[in-house]
């Protein structure tokens, strides 16, 4: 396994918000995390990264003790994280928040540069715009292209659809399905279920911080507790 | 009138070099540092007592700067990681505390051990007469060494690849972080350069009159009034408003007199801030 999650525990505040929460991916696959808001995506997602302490439990990525390490280390190993809020540099320009995206791998960086703006062409045409002012389907484009110019062995996504017209979350993910097939694992918390589960190989469903139900994605489609709770079937 | 321009200029030069590093130390750490005078007085009192022990007066000076620096980088990575432990308004507030504390410390110091030790400098050149206006040499030395440092500092700051990840802590940290970069050892060589350019700034201030030891307090807090005025995290922000408080201050010393300029100053900033709460540029930078 590529990424191993174990017993996983973390609080806000004394307050629980993951309990015992395992997870798995390997490598080149595509591992869907759904479950209503509040029910512990992110935190899942940050306590990987190493945004947050877990209170109990342990992280492995190919092997190597995840938890404990701080989020630069853990980026440094080839795990990035786009998180949902984006966290870009709204004062720098399209080309610096790439460029800065590419701080730990500046040799690739023009390499790097040319495989996003084939992603994302938009991008290229505003290299020069600030952050700040670009839409918010566009900063939604940044936030994956400057996950993608660390060229990471896992990518997490939380919630990339969000703010994008449907064309766009189409082609968003007709390109990570590419970027599948070369090799990246990808971890997705996405609240369109139905997206998230044809993306994915397998999923996890988490409500209230514990893993309820989980296998492939294809077998989690028929089940009806999803179909009821996320696909509106009655 | 156009004399009292350029010692405004000139001296507004001087509180830029000497409030950046509060900017860049704010911005990057989320610490206000009420110590920061005491850079700048390390640095005038390194290179006096040099002086007097047959230093070269630019050796000297140099190593009296890097004394500063070494000085910025030992506080940063002792003092000062007590207050990195937290976040947001814990880390300012303990922050403030530390700094106010070793500022204390530096001034009862310096004031029990070495009170009669001062920096004055004369430069071995003429003044300079430009369109029948006499400026000083120390005023030319003062303003290019001001202009220099923050041209390189812009340069280093837009054209680097680590000046990138410093704007980048500043702007965002979670998204510095996100992009594999330690603010921990940013921080610590932004706190090394900014005790160097408030060393720059004192040891300048001995070409004027003179740097005594108690000069501390003083330092820091016009090098806060001008790092506020300016938009505390905005270096652009910082010289308009260094320059602009400079000019006031001269005018404020010549038609009024010295004892009521620092209120004159202190009410300039205010209303600036009353006009433009988040800083004079706070939308450019």
């Amino acid at each position: 396994m590529l990424i191993r999650v174990e017993g996983l525990e973390v609080s806000y505040a004394e307050m629980p918000v993951l309990r015992d929460v395992s997870i798995e991916a390997q490598r080149s696959e595509a591992v869907g995390v759904i479950g209503p808001n509040g029910s512990g995506k992110t935190t899942l997602f940050k306590a990987i990264v190493g945004m947050v302490r877990p209170k109990r439990g342990k992280i492995f990525y190919d092997g190597t003790r995840l938890d404990g390490l701080g989020t630069p280390d853990i980026v440094r190993l080839g795990i990035v994280y786009v998180p949902a809020e984006r966290e870009l540099f709204p004062q720098m320009t399209v080309l610096e928040n790439l460029d800065l995206g590419a701080y730990i791998n500046q040799k690739a960086r023009g390499e790097l540069l040319e495989f996003v703006f084939s992603f994302f062409p938009r991008l290229k045409e505003r290299a020069r715009q600030l952050a700040g002012t670009l839409s918010g389907g566009e900063q939604q484009m940044l936030a994956i292209a400057r996950g993608l110019m660390a060229k990471p062995n896992v990518l997490l996504l939380d919630e990339p659809s969000t703010g994008l017209a449907p064309l766009l979350v189409a082609e968003m993910y007709r390109q990570l399905s590419r970027l599948k097939k070369e090799g990246l694992t990808i971890l997705l918390a996405e609240q369109q279920v139905p997206l998230a589960l044809s993306f994915t190989e397998r999923a996890y469903v988490l409500e209230n911080g514990r893993v309820k139900l989980s296998g492939t994605s294809k077998d989690l489609l028929g089940e009806p507790e999803i179909k009821r709770a996320y696909l509106g079937v009655a | 009138m156009i004399p009292i321009l350029i010692d405004g200029v000139v001296q507004g030069l001087q509180l830029s070099l000497l409030a950046v590093g509060i900017t860049l130390i704010y911005g990057l750490g989320g610490v206000l540092n009420l110590a920061h005078g005491q850079f700048a007085v390390t640095a005038g009192i390194a290179t006096a007592l040099l002086i007097s022990n047959g230093v070269n007066v630019i050796v000297a000076s140099l190593l009296g700067v890097l004394a500063a620096g070494v000085f910025g980088l030992v506080i940063d990575r002792s003092l000062l990681l007590a207050a990195y432990r937290y976040k947001g308004e814990e880390r300012l507030l303990l922050g403030l505390v530390l700094t106010l504390g070793l500022s204390f410390v530096v001034d009862g110091y310096l004031n029990y051990r070495l009170p009669n030790v001062a920096l004055t400098l004369r430069l071995p050149i003429p003044s300079l007469s430009v369109f029948g206006i006499t400026i000083r040499a120390a005023s030319v030395v003062m303003s290019l060494m001001a202009i220099l440092v923050f041209l390189l500092l812009l340069i280093f700051l837009k054209g680097t690849l680590l000046g990138k990840a410093i704007r980048s802590i500043i702007q965002n940290e979670v998204g510095a972080e996100l992009c594999g970069i330690r603010p921990a050892r940013t921080r610590t060589f932004i706190v090394a350069l900014s005790a160097v350019m408030a060393g720059l700034a004192g040891i300048a201030q001995g070409l004027f009159s003179s740097l005594g030891t108690e000069m501390g307090v003083e330092f820091t807090i016009l090098a806060l009034i001008v790092a506020v005025v300016g938009g505390v995290r905005s270096i652009n922000g910082t010289l308009v408003a260094g320059i602009l408080l400079g000019i006031v201050n001269a005018y404020a010393s010549y038609y009024i007199g010295a004892y009521l300029a620092l209120i004159i100053l202190l009410g300039t900033a205010m209303l600036t801030i009353l006009i433009r709460p988040s800083g004079l540029l706070a939308y450019w930078t």
